[in-house]
């Protein structure tokens, strides 16, 4: 595969965070293994395309966070997101993504329905949680760093599995585990953009998107800056 | 009685903190005054003429542009530069005038509001800043209309290009909607008010629950951030009856001018996407310096570096420094822009020819620092 769709969802509602920057890395580090990467945002009023690579959520304000489900979960979004997860495509969701991409979650002190991606549900907590962490992801083989800033606590259902150990921070909530992971859907506290800090899981998402192992790239800089900010939280 | 025992305490802690610590002793008077008399804003508001600017970006040279405007009726007060909590509020009060202008921080106007009772409050702009402490914009947005609902006496004058600020306006018994016929806004999806998407035009926003920019009570021709601020300031100033002043854009930016070994570094404060989307309008040269901090009051999380193009220093030699260099320099990276990255200011512009201009873009402590130098 030459040529990869990467699909924003939602950028202008669930952009707040930064984690824009995550569709950036990808296409940026798809280049370095030879690969044409495609941007698509897909705005509110938009249907999602059906021949994503990869699908990536952000995250978001509350209200901002309701609009976006609503938006999902009109015609046949939910039903796309189905069938390209049946053809292996990669979902990565942040913040309100994942707790959009979950079963169950609570905004504006209501509760609503999710998309039932992850086997996950996300409660309001008693404080916000803001601040660097850094977790261990088994999945992955490695250390990761990031930014959290939310006030949902999130439980794991029996088919999900933890996706990061907590080292430093809160995750979700308990400070124990962070995110969630099924396959190739994968759910996260961690801003930062986390696929900037961590340039190892950009490559791992297009490898699992591509269904194809690329050579480990050189990109000092991208080294450097995850090397530090692992050293300094 | 006790209230003018705890001034004279407080000036006198300010007095001190001048002589042994070589400080400006501004805020500590504030901060003394009010843990000695925790009502002092309340009490000393009461025989002033207030005026609060808030608002995310252009507090400070917007306060600063007031103070001259309002200085022809009368004395003026204002708040130590950029010293907008409590306690620079109640520093500014101590002083004897007729009137005080007052930068107010977003988050803490609506005490401010309570307690000063201000005759006008300017309402600039809300967008995304700081976010670890704000947490979210239309949480501060909420707690504007909040005040502003419960302020009946208070006119407010507000830019209701931005949605937030027309959402505050809207809750207020009084107010002056002004208009620069209307532009983008990067929070500007939701509707604050009622929750819906928000229906943009091009650069106006139209939602059916009402909220728009489109009838404003006075509208003027577009203009930098520097502008809208200063014209915004003549309305204010307008209402109490002062003259308007000529507006200068170069000198109502939070610019200075330095030469650094024959380097001649134009620092401009830089704090957050909407502030650096404009700051790098401004950029027109071929040299830059870019420094990031992430202490408390820069935003302790650097992710909102990824909301902003930087497309524009394409081509252009660009040198980072500050704490965060490296997050910068990445993100640049990304966006295909290589810089040289520096362990300090000295050394970034050391990295420039005597002669050579640079713009530098510096986050707020890095600019306190390099202007306090």
């Amino acid at each position: 595969m030459s040529q990869i769709k990467i699909v924003r969802i939602h950028n202008e509602l669930l952009g707040t965070y930064g984690d824009q920057g995550n569709a950036e890395v990808l296409a940026f580090r798809a280049k370095f293994h030879g690969i044409t990467a495609n941007i698509v945002d897909v705005t509110y009023n938009d249907d999602l395309p059906t021949n994503g690579d990869i699908y990536l959520l952000g995250g978001a304000e509350d209200a901002a966070q309701l609009l976006s489900i609503k938006a999902l979960q009109r015609g046949d979004n939910l039903n796309i997101l189905h069938l390209a997860i049946e053809r292996g495509a990669v979902i990565l969701a942040v913040c309100a993504g994942f707790q959009i991409i979950g079963n169950k979650f609570f905004a504006n002190g209501q509760e609503v329905d999710g998309l039932g991606l992850l086997d996950v549900i996300s409660v309001p907590g008693d404080k916000r949680l803001v601040g660097d962490i850094k977790t261990t992801s088994s999945v992955l083989g490695f250390e990761l760093t990031g930014f959290e800033n939310h006030m949902g606590c999130t439980i794991l259902g029996p088919t999900a599995q933890a996706f990061g150990k907590v080292i430093t921070g809160h995750g979700n909530g308990d400070s124990k585990y962070d995110g969630a992971v099924n396959g190739n859907i994968f759910g996260t506290y961690m801003h930062g953009p986390i696929l900037a800090r961590n340039p190892e899981f950009a490559d791992l998402l297009l490898t699992r998107a591509t269904g194809r192992k690329y050579a480990q790239i050189t990109d000092p800089l991208a080294l450097k800056y995850a090397t530090w900010r692992r050293k300094v939280i | 009685m006790r209230l003018k025992i705890a001034v004279l305490i407080a000036k006198f802690a300010a007095f001190l903190s001048k002589i042994i610590l070589r400080r400006s002793g501004e805020t500590i008077s504030g901060r003394v005054l009010l843990a000695l008399y925790p009502r002092a804003i309340t009490e000393l508001s009461k025989s002033k003429k207030i005026i609060c600017v808030s608002g995310t970006n252009g507090k400070t040279s917007t306060t600063k542009a007031l103070v001259s405007i309002i200085s022809k009726l009368g004395t003026v007060a204002t708040s130590p530069s950029g010293s907008n909590l409590e306690r620079g509020v109640a520093a500014a009060l101590m002083q004897k005038s007729d009137f005080a202008v007052l930068e107010v921080d977003e988050l803490h106007l609506s005490r401010v509001i309570e307690e000063a009772k201000p005759k006008v409050v300017l309402l600039l702009n809300l967008t995304r800043d700081q976010l670890h402490r704000m947490h979210e914009v239309k949480r501060v947005a909420d707690r504007w209309a909040k005040s502003a609902s419960a302020a009946p006496e208070t006119l407010f004058v507000g830019d209701v290009d931005d949605p937030f600020v027309a959402v505050a306006l809207n809750s207020a018994a009084q107010s002056k909607r002004i208009s620069f016929g209307g532009r983008k806004h990067q929070d500007g999806a939701v509707c604050p008010s009622c929750g819906k998407y928000l229906k943009w035009v091009w650069n106006n926003y139209k939602c059916p629950c009402g909220l728009t920019n489109s009838n404003p009570d006075e509208i003027f021709e577009a203009g930098s951030a520097a502008f809208r601020n200063a014209t915004m300031a003549n309305v204010v100033g307008r209402h109490l009856g002062a003259k308007p002043i000529a507006i200068v854009e170069k000198l109502l930016e939070r610019s200075v001018d330095q030469i650094h070994k024959g380097v001649k570094a134009n620092i401009r404060l830089t704090k957050n996407p909407a502030s650096w989307t404009e700051a790098l309008k401004s950029v027109t040269g071929d040299n830059a310096v870019l420094i990031v901090n992430a202490r408390e009051v820069d935003g302790i999380d650097t992710s909102w570096l990824w909301d902003i193009s930087f497309s524009g220093l394409s081509g252009k030699r660009v040198v980072v420094c500050g704490e965060r260099a490296l997050d910068i320099a990445y993100r640049l990276h990304v966006e295909g822009i290589e810089a040289e990255i520096t362990s300090n200011f000295k050394d970034a512009i050391s990295k420039f020819e005597s002669g050579a201009s640079v713009q530098v873009l510096a986050a707020y402590t890095a600019f306190h620092e390099l202007v306090n130098s």
